[in-house]
């Protein structure tokens, strides 16, 4: 059987033009069904199921097992706490439920850094997984999720559009999409803005980051790696080409996910709105990897807050808010990966949001005068812009292959 | 705004952009290159240049400059300051157009051959020969795949006669590499069973190529990587001004033992690094290699048969080995020659007699870049060897093509004196 699999042709999501045609072409009836007020929830099971085998077989037959094998684990776990839940509500269970579903992605991210290979549990787009089922679980705590069964659970987790990469969707948000079908008014108005998100989505992946991905960055690596194993005016240039690859890349692929989610009737939220037009580093993690930074905000960030104000934790609000920032983006940190770039990024970033607020306090205190000005306001783009290339810089790992040859 | 007027608003656009890309790429590009661009092309190596057509057609068809094609295969990226392209730069009339990187074997090099036929056409080429290609299995698919595509598939197959064994033997090769789907594979079927292609078939096949050569047209002129500014350029002043064999031998064996200081094979410093310190069980790993069975003798006879049929004139280089990395890898030399001789037997008794042998040395000291691959002293002397002839008249060749070398037979047989003059006796002159 898996030697079959292996042996089918593999289709990665959104890889090529070709792709798009095969795809388009499949949710072409749930589009009409939809225009007419019908959604056919079978037909849709059919052609995501389908998608999911062309994008996990051949030489990723291993990784289709440990998908079904993760999603079967997950189903159980947040229908065990759902069925749970509706009786009982001990902290206990809760967060003995969390650490079981966040167990994966901790041994398939511990894994690389305590044995050298990647574990076999792992496959494309577990870290997305686990927030989405991991989000169900705190918001059937919270009480937010009225009713889920099992069917309706596993295809928010498999919703197949943004499978692999995000956008990261809300269990309760989702539901309500699904549940209803969208006025044609409304739904040729989804349809619209999807054509318009697809067609930027070509624009930046396919030509854009065409040249920074495999003309420009490429280039600017080998000749910083010809420069020797040090610093050099190669590695700024390497600096600003990742970012520009890093955005032009992963906006592409978040757009065409969330186009093709709007043909299919769901509102995918969007993950990037200009995150380089930030004035200061708060705004930029609303506006760069949107659903991501929510998620973190939401169920880290204010969970730790409040929790902290309830127990009467710290007597300073800047102090525990400060301490907030750190944990929020260390664990973002961790997420990614654990090696020292990464953590040192988050680190980063979690450090620039400290400072960015102590800024602030400052301001208000000593500069009462400073009027905001364009002038000003471009200042504040220019620092916040290069210290995120900066992080970036330290994120893409280039430096792991530049000073240690990794 | 109706419905219907709200529906055009938003898909006219996208049916618009369609069918404007479908314009672009049925409009009948005019492709040509510039003077710059094709010498770039030139000593680019590239799989865009070989698997297409609109700039190699251009060079090998134009008379100023004169580009001769140089076929072969991983040695023609070993660019030191001898290497053939700089050597002409510096010194003779002609360009040499390097067709072929690692895994170029002889059935790539046939696809690449075909779609510049017409330019081709009476005359004259370089072909090196390495006997590493003929192993047990041939050209892989995998490198197949990478330097043939489906412009190239497709043109050979316009032109396929169903009568010949040469394109026969081709098409069965065809589907044994690229498997028996899709247009390519089923019109080879046809064509290997001796059927000609109906009409259907071929008016495919010219939708087909009609868009892929517009795409060529377009696109192939673009991104033409830098070898020529980066690696051929700056070393033709590095040359004396002045052309003498006897100096040029000597400054490229001292360069050769000033780069060659940190191994005991005589290999380039950087590549006896990257590829051999440290890698283990090297040694007498090679002692069970075997070139004398392959199907790639048969591959070689269809590049024979093209070269005939384009009346080229040919000198052809069959490569040495390094004698000192033989000896440690555990090569059987013994066998190494006899796949240079039988390959020199079919080359030979089919009229094709210009032929560089320098299977034999491997041991003379800055012959060799590095394990198989020649550089310094020995780009000299096949400079030495082949300019002259590119440079001058030669009498026009007389072939005498043979098709039991398409035989498994022939594939097969043990190059030893008797056989061969068996294999005369019985399948030659039968």
């Amino acid at each position: 059987m898996l030697n079959w699999i292996a042996s089918m042709p593999n289709l990665s999501a959104y890889g090529t033009p070709t792709y798009f045609l095969y795809l388009l072409l499949a949710i072409l009836p749930l589009g009409i069904g939809l225009y007419y007020g019908k959604r056919f929830s079978w037909y849709e099971a059919l052609i995501s199921f389908i998608f999911l085998f062309l994008m996990f077989d051949g030489s990723s037959a291993k990784q289709m097992v440990s998908l079904v094998i993760y999603v079967v684990y997950q189903t159980i776990l947040v229908m065990g706490y759902y069925h749970y839940r509706q009786k009982n509500n001990a902290g206990g269970v809760f967060y003995i439920t969390i650490f079981l579903s966040l167990l994966p992605i901790v041994i398939v991210k511990v894994t690389p850094a305590m044995v050298g290979h990647n574990s076999l549990l792992g496959f494309l787009g577990i870290s997305y997984l686990t927030f989405r089922a991991a989000g169900t679980i705190i918001e059937t705590r919270d009480g937010a999720v009225k009713e889920i069964n099992w069917w309706k659970f596993v295809r928010f987790m498999l919703f197949m559009p943004t499978i692999t990469s995000g956008p990261i969707d809300r269990y309760r948000r989702f539901s309500k999409d699904y549940r209803k079908v969208p006025s044609r008014e409304k739904y040729l108005g989804m349809v619209e803005k999807g054509i318009m998100y697809l067609f930027i989505g070509f624009l930046y992946k396919f030509v854009i980051d065409y040249f920074f991905a495999q003309q420009w960055l490429p280039a600017a690596e080998n000749m910083a790696m010809a420069h020797g194993h040090h610093l050099s005016w190669w590695v700024v240039a390497v600096a600003y080409l990742y970012s520009g690859d890093l955005y032009f890349d992963f906006a592409g692929y978040s757009l065409f996910a969330v186009a093709i989610s709007y043909f299919m009737g769901v509102e995918t939220p969007m993950n990037f709105n200009k995150p380089f037009v930030s004035k200061n580093i708060k705004e930029f993690w609303n506006r760069w990897h949107m659903s991501l930074s929510f998620w973190f905000r939401d169920y880290i960030f204010m969970r730790f807050v409040f929790l902290a104000t309830k127990k009467h934790w710290f007597k300073n609000r800047n102090v525990l808010s400060s301490l907030a920032y750190m944990i929020n983006m260390v664990t973002m940190g961790f997420w990614h990966g654990v090696t020292w770039y990464y953590i040192l990024y988050g680190f980063l970033h979690g450090f620039a949001l400290v400072t960015n607020d102590a800024w602030l306090r400052y301001k208000r205190k000593h500069f009462k005068g400073l009027e905001s000005t364009a002038l000003t306001q471009n200042v504040a783009r220019f620092i916040t812009f290069n210290f995120v290339v900066f992080s970036f810089l330290i994120f893409s790992g280039f430096l792991n292959t530049l000073f240690f040859g990794h | 705004m109706t419905n219907r007027q709200r529906l055009w608003r938003i898909f006219g656009p996208v049916i618009v952009a369609c069918l404007l890309v479908g314009l672009v790429l049925v409009i009948p590009w005019r492709g040509h290159h510039s003077a710059k661009t094709i010498q770039r092309a030139a000593v680019s190596i590239s799989p865009t240049v070989f698997k297409n057509k609109s700039i190699k057609s251009q060079a090998i068809g134009e008379k100023h400059p004169y580009y001769v094609p140089f076929f072969g295969s991983s040695e023609l990226n070993r660019m030191d300051r001898f290497h053939p392209a700089v050597m002409a730069a510096r010194y003779h009339h002609y360009r040499p157009f390097l067709f072929g990187a690692k895994g170029t074997q002889s059935l790539p090099q046939l696809f690449n051959m075909n779609m510049m036929a017409p330019q081709m056409e009476n005359g004259k080429a370089v072909f090196i020969i390495s006997p590493q290609w003929f192993v047990k299995q041939g050209v892989t698919p995998a490198a197949f795949k990478y330097y043939n595509g489906a412009y190239a598939n497709l043109s050979w197959l316009k032109q396929a006669n169903p009568h010949s064994p040469y394109d026969r033997y081709t098409a069965k090769r065809l589907i044994q590499l690229l498997g028996d789907n899709g247009t390519v594979g089923s019109d080879a079927k046809k064509i290997a069973a001796g059927k000609p292609l109906s009409a259907w078939d071929r008016s495919l096949i010219n939708f087909k190529v009609t868009l892929l050569r517009n795409q060529d047209n377009l696109f192939s002129g673009l991104n033409v990587n830098e070898n020529y500014d980066t690696r051929i350029k700056p070393k033709e002043h590095l040359l004396p001004q002045n052309y003498n064999y006897a100096d040029l031998q000597a400054i490229a064996e001292k360069q050769a033992r000033k780069e060659t200081t940190n191994n005991r094979f005589g290999v380039l410093n950087k590549f006896y690094n990257s590829r051999i310190k440290g890698t283990k069980g090297l040694h007498n790993s090679q002692r069970h290699f075997n070139y004398l069975q392959s199907p790639e003798y048969a591959d070689l006879q269809v590049v024979l048969n093209q070269l005939a049929k384009t009346n080229t004139n040919v000198v052809f280089m069959i490569t040495p080995i390094n004698a000192k990395w033989e000896k440690y890898t555990g090569l059987n030399m013994d066998m190494y020659y006899k796949t240079a001789d039988k390959i020199k037997y079919q080359l030979k008794s089919q009229g094709f007699n210009n032929i560089v042998d320098y299977s034999h040395r491997g041991g003379e000291t800055g012959f060799m870049q590095d394990t198989i691959h020649i550089g310094w002293v020995g780009w000299v002397d096949f400079d030495h060897r082949v300019a002259p002839f590119l440079d001058n008249p030669q009498p026009v060749p007389h072939y005498q093509m043979n098709s039991q070398f398409l035989s498994k037979k022939w594939c097969h047989l043990d190059p030893t004196q008797q056989n061969l003059n068996n294999f005369t006796t019985t399948e030659l002159n039968r």
